[in-house]
């Protein structure tokens, strides 16, 4: 049964189906992209940020346009060639085509890869340190003797497992402990099996003896056989732990009690930017456990350099200004925001810090050729506000960024595999059925247009502008 | 042109071809609209039976909070179902009495399942299926594989969904709304966020939404490209036109609720802030966010589809009725232009009028001004096809079959829904009954006896079509009298305990709220001495009004049996339709055998007039069909006038 | 539709053009985007004017909407109205004044 209009216009629209069909699927694309710009727009209209400007890496969203223009331009002709019935020419354009989808691809993970590894953390002062954590972090908490886990009866069990969420936390391996029954055993899931159907059953029985409505919560307790650390990410926790905190909560229900060793974050500094702290020559970077005088005066110069040069360009010849330096956000960035690419200031500039220089040296042994670039500080965590790094939780800018460029990619993934089933699946329709081949690469290329669309309006907005 | 005849000509050969597709081709991966229509028909009708299940377990908790709730025991012993049970109720509710988790997880998932999964499915892609390429005298939807696929992820969305209940965090708990930045932020005691229902729930709508996609691009293209001869657009059935417009809503409005699903979902698993303001703190700690988003932004992206959803329950409601109350009052369709005009303004002003949901949000006075005067347009197309439904019964000879029944209780039923909904357009009202049941009663009277009244007509009206018998006309109306009487012992209480300020997420009905709950009315008083007769202990206040409710949907459950009873005997025991046109209508799809095989048509339908030509002075039967040139006589496919070109630009 | 050899060949020559016109405006906004205009707004707005030329020879030639049937404009205009109600209101309502004064 051969629907009418697959090939051949109907007379009075002038459209064959799949063009009708295409356009609405676009249309309801551009509904998509537009609320997700029209978010864009509303946070940053709202942002209490400076909003990133070239901070991403341009040279590779310049190449990446072209590559997608091209693909959009190598579409066309192999819709061309079709017309024209050279088949070896339409292969290749889309095969051109298809390549120029992956090289975005894959040029596009380079720079997601960049962004996964690199830091940022915000000082309770406002302070940004940007750079890279080479151990991660990790909140050190030990002597621990007993372990408490506690399961809300109601909501029954929901993810109460210590086996594979606290267990794999301990540093060295795990001591064998003794239950509450005075058993020895080894901690694995069946063992906990066990002990939470015990568990669980005895709640039971408490409810049934005394005639309550809701089972009520049970627990386990264990004591190791010999004291315990842990070394766990925080986002592993239930909540913040205090700073003197003496116990700590796995999100499982896993109680802890014990006490802090360790819960300096290490952080090889490459940026330091100060728009957000009040103080500037105060800010907390500048304590000289951290960063220190020499990096402070370094900053002082590059931001009273920043103001001569900007006072130079924009003096208006009567002793003012014609621009508002507080409204320039080149200006601030270039007055704020310091690189640092070195482990000690620049010797030139460091001429110009009278006080003598002192920065903690990069630790010996430790990915020298990296670490050698940039001096690595011990933050603690009472001066450490919050820290992600570069993906979506840093900031509503990088939230934005990730969906809008991950749905985009998404899309050429999309385009690119149905692209590739043309050229390789539909080989019997390009011989016998040519025109109806043409519509469908018409109608293909329509889509891989579109993609390009977006990317023309994402790459200004995220990375230029 | 030849393109038609050639397409016929093959039409004829697969008449043959059909028998040999397997009973997996034909009936499951089915790429048949008729088939897809009755896979979505019935998938809906099996969600709409569960969102009821739902709202049954809601409104005993609301009428007697702290008591377990009847049969318990019993439905929890059952081997195989007990499981189930247990798992997805019974965990929830100790000793058998609702909790708030369960309630409010019954709350947003009844809401969700009703409106996503069960009234757009069965009253949009179902019927619109089923119908539509008949009417349009086509042999098929323009992409039949879509169509299939969009069936099956739909069916994939509603398989998460209700598995959702079965995740060790039960379904989600925030509404059917989902607002940020609670909902965002509910996966905070979890330790793998992937496993959390409210997760299920976003990636479920992105199926469904998918889904909808599909649906919407294949009908559009097929009402545009695939007319049959002659079926110009104002000789196209209302039907078709309202479909047609529905479609536009879900293609251009449910890509915003995506983008607001993919950010929730980033939200909760990326730990991204788009919905999460600056400082939020949680349990008197500052969450590990970075705070800089917006609930507000939520709001915008969820209304601007969730208003035109409205449109979307509603359209399908007057596109059947337009065809079921012409055919049974015999009457020509009332202002059918007027309609159409009506009905492509409502479409377009739906989408200008969503935050009239979000006045109490803070959103400044100018935009409120804004949505409210386009909230108050909007009521007058809606009131231009109620009207021209109401005035085509005008001097009718009705015929009160089942689905007239059915008909003729929606307009009033609906009236009252949208005179209730006029005073919420307005903020200095809308204050005082933001979030309160008289909301609910507003919207359930739109939707309940409104939209699934239509519904049920629909499934009266087409069922010989399909089945090739009617349905049993007794059962028809022991379904209809205890529907109507129990919808409105639900609903028509709201308003009173709406006004009276009841919220509509108190889960215990209002027990805990005395200054409110303990006040009485005349109302309350009749209720009160109504159930005394029954030796029902029912407190003269408006928490007592909660019994009268409950009852209502108990009434409204028995009063299915006979239609699941009809639904299903009828299929081999109903009595036979007789003709392909048992209703003696006028639209194509009567034209078609009886049941239509794949392909449709026997010969090919050539239209030859409008869609509603009844009763036309002069002529000896009270029905002229579109595709008959004289009675009885089928046009020639030379009676239809050449379709222009279109100049090329 | 440009269906006979020789408007294919023209056309195909036409497709060149545009794609390398589209890589100097490419090229135009990287380099502008440096230069600081009086305010960060104006840079902006001389951004989207670039990337919406670029977008419409993308759309008017490379998807020919150029010449297109009305039917797609028809779906096309509705969209854009959308869009751009979305876009305003979520903007006018992100700035709307609690307060108002009247017209």
């Amino acid at each position: 049964m051969d629907i009418p209009y697959t090939v051949s216009a109907r007379p009075d629209t002038g459209l064959y189906n799949a063009k009708v069909g295409v356009w609405l699927f676009l249309a309801s694309e551009v509904m998509l992209f537009g609320g997700l710009f029209s978010a864009y727009i509303f946070l940053r209209v709202g942002a209490d940020y400076p909003w990133p400007v070239h901070e991403l890496n341009v040279t590779m969203g310049f190449i990446n346009t072209l590559v997608l223009i091209g693909s959009s331009v190598t579409v066309l002709l192999a819709w061309a060639s079709i017309k024209l019935r050279k088949f070896t020419a339409y292969k290749v354009y889309m095969a051109i085509t298809i390549a120029c989808a992956l090289t975005f691809m894959v040029i596009k993970s380079f720079e997601y890869r960049s962004k996964f590894t690199h830091y940022s953390v915000t000082m309770t002062d406002g302070t940004i340190l940007t750079g890279h954590l080479p151990h991660g972090f990790d909140i050190e908490f030990g002597e621990v003797n007993e372990l408490t886990l506690t399961v809300a009866g109601k909501t029954a069990s929901i993810d109460a497992n210590p086996v594979s969420y606290v267990l794999p936390y301990i540093k060295g391996t795990a001591p064998s402990f003794k239950t509450e029954a005075g058993e020895d055993i080894q901690l694995d899931s069946t063992s906990f099996a066990k002990l939470a159907d015990e568990a669980r059953a005895k709640a039971r029985e408490k409810q049934k003896a005394e005639g309550l409505k809701e089972t009520p919560n049970w627990s386990i307790k264990l004591k190791a056989a010999s004291p315990i650390t842990f070394s766990v990410p925080p986002s592993k926790l239930l909540a913040k732990p205090a700073l003197d905190a003496k116990s700590i909560s796995f999100r499982d229900g896993t109680t802890v009690e014990g006490k802090i060793i360790n819960d300096k974050m290490t952080i090889e500094v490459d940026g330091v930017d100060l728009r957000g702290t009040p103080e500037k020559e105060k800010s907390l970077a500048w304590n000289e456990h951290y960063l220190g005088s020499a990096w402070k005066n370094f900053f002082i110069h590059q931001r009273d350099e920043a103001i001569a040069e900007f006072s130079k360009k924009y003096d208006d010849g009567k002793g003012g200004l014609s621009r508002d330096p507080n409204k320039s956000a080149t200006h601030q960035k270039e007055q704020f925001y310091l690189h640092i690419h070195s482990p000690k200031p620049e010797s030139h500039e460091a001429s110009n810090a009278a006080h003598g220089a002192e920065v903690h040296a990069p630790k010996e042994g430790h990915d020298a050729g990296h670490a050698s670039h940039h001096p690595e500080v011990q933050l603690e965590r009472k001066d450490v506000q919050f820290y992600s790094n570069f993906t979506p939780k840093l900031n509503s800018y990088y939230a934005i960024y990730f969906t809008l460029t991950g749905l985009h990619g998404l899309h050429v993934i999309a385009g690119a595999l149905v692209l590739a089933y043309f050229l390789i699946f539909d080989g019997r329709r390009l011989r016998e059925n040519p025109e109806h081949m043409a519509n469908r690469i018409e109608v293909g290329g329509l889509f891989w247009h579109f993609v390009d669309l977006v990317w023309i309006f994402l790459f200004p907005l995220l990375y230029l502008l | 042109m030849s393109a038609a005849a050639h397409s016929h000509d093959h039409a004829h050969d697969h008449g043959h071809d059909h028998h040999e597709l397997g009973f997996v081709n034909k009936y499951i991966f089915s790429t048949d609209h008729k088939v897809i229509g009755i896979q979505y028909a019935i998938t809906g009708l099996l969600f709409l039976l569960f969102g009821f299940f739902l709202m049954m377990l809601m409104r005993w908790s609301i009428a007697y909070p702290g008591q377990p709730i009847p049969g318990f025991d019993v439905v929890s012993s059952i081997p195989g179902l007990g499981w189930v049970f247990n798992e997805m109720i019974g965990r929830w509710a100790p000793g058998g009495v609702v909790n708030g988790e369960l309630y409010n997880m019954l709350g947003a998932m009844h809401g969700t399942i009703m409106v996503f999964l069960g009234i757009v499915p069965l009253g949009f892609a179902g019927f619109v299926n089923f119908v539509m390429p008949l009417q349009i005298g086509t042999i098929d939807m323009a992409f039949p594989k879509l169509n299939m696929w969009s069936y099956w992820l739909f069916f994939v969305s509603g398989v998460m969904m209700f598995a959702s209940f079965f995740v060790g965090t039960g379904s989600v708990q925030t509404g059917w709304t989902m607002y940020s930045p609670l909902a965002s932020t509910t996966s905070i005691a979890v330790t793998n966020v992937w496993m959390h229902g409210h997760t299920w729930w976003l990636l479920a709508m992105v199926f469904n939404i998918s889904a909808s996609l599909l649906g919407s691009v294949n009908v559009i293209t097929t009402v545009i490209n695939l007319r049959a001869k002659g079926m110009t657009w104002m000789r196209m059935p209302f039907f078709c036109w309202a479909m047609f417009i529905v479609s536009f809503l879900l293609l251009l409005a449910f890509p915003p609720l995506e983008v607001a699903a993919l950010l929730q979902f980033s939200d909760r698993v990326f730990g991204s802030s788009f919905f999460l303001p600056t400082g939020l703190m949680e349990g008197g700690q500052h969450l590990d966010i970075s705070g800089g988003g917006s609930p507000l932004l939520y709001q915008h992206l969820f209304w601007f589809l969730a208003h035109p959803e409205v449109y979307v329950l509603i359209l399908p409601a007057f596109a059947i009725l337009a065809e079921v109350i012409p055919a049974n009052t015999r009457r020509p369709l009332w202002g059918y232009k007027a309609m159409v005009y009506g009905a492509l303004t409502l479409g377009f002003l739906s989408f200008l009028v969503w935050a009239h949901h979000m006045y109490l949000t803070g959103m400044g006075t100018m935009m409120s001004t804004y949505f409210q005067i386009t909230t108050v347009l909007i009521s007058v197309p809606s009131v231009i096809l109620l009207t021209g439904l109401m005035i085509s019964l005008w001097g009718g000879s009705i015929r009160f079959t089942p689905q007239m029944l059915f008909a003729s209780a929606f307009l009033p039923m609906f009236g009252i829904g949208g005179l209730t909904g006029l005073p919420l357009a307005f903020t200095f009202i809308d204050l005082a009954l933001h979030d309160t049941y008289y909301v609910i009663g507003h919207f359930h009277y739109v939707v309940a006896p409104g939209t699934i009244f239509a519904l049920f007509a629909g499934i009266y009206h087409w069922y010989p079509k399909a089945t090739g018998r009617k349905m049993n006309e007794f059962l028809g109306k022991l379904h209809f009298w205890p529907s109507l009487l129990g919808m409105n012992m639900i609903f028509a209480p709201m308003f009173i305990q709406g006004m009276g300020g009841f919220h509509r997420r108190w889960y215990d009905g209002g027990k805990y709220f005395e200054q409110t709950s303990s006040a009485s009315n005349w109302f309350t008083e009749f209720t009160s001495s109504f159930f005394s007769i029954f030796g029902m202990d029912v407190p003269n206040n408006l928490f007592g009004l909660n019994v009268m409710m409950s009852v209502g949907a108990f009434v409204l459950a028995l009063g299915q049996v006979p239609f699941i009873l009809n639904f299903f005997l009828s299929i081999k025991g109903g009595k036979e339709a007789g003709s392909d046109n048992p209703w003696n209508a006028t639209t194509l799809e009567w034209a078609a055998p009886t049941p239509p095989p794949h392909g449709n048509f026997d010969f090919e339908p050539v239209v030859v007039r409008g869609p509603y030509e009844y009763s036309v002075p002069g002529m000896e039967q009270d029905f002229f069909p579109q595709w008959e040139s004289e009675p009885g006589k089928r046009a020639e496919p030379s009676a239809a006038p050449v379709p222009a070109v279109t100049a090329h630009h | 539709m440009a269906d006979s050899p020789e408007e294919i060949y023209k056309s195909i020559k036409k497709i060149k053009v545009i794609g390398l016109m589209l890589a100097v405006f490419t090229i135009l906004t990287v380099g502008l985007s440096y230069v600081e205009l009086p305010t960060h707004s104006l840079n902006i707005i001389v951004g989207m004017i670039l990337a919406t030329i670029k977008a419409a020879l993308v759309a008017l030639i490379f998807m020919h909407l150029n010449h297109e049937k009305v039917l797609i404009y028809k779906f096309l205009a509705f969209t854009i109205t959308f869009v751009l109600a979305l876009f305003i209101l979520f903007y006018a309502s992100s700035t709307d004044p609690l307060v108002f004064d009247g017209f």
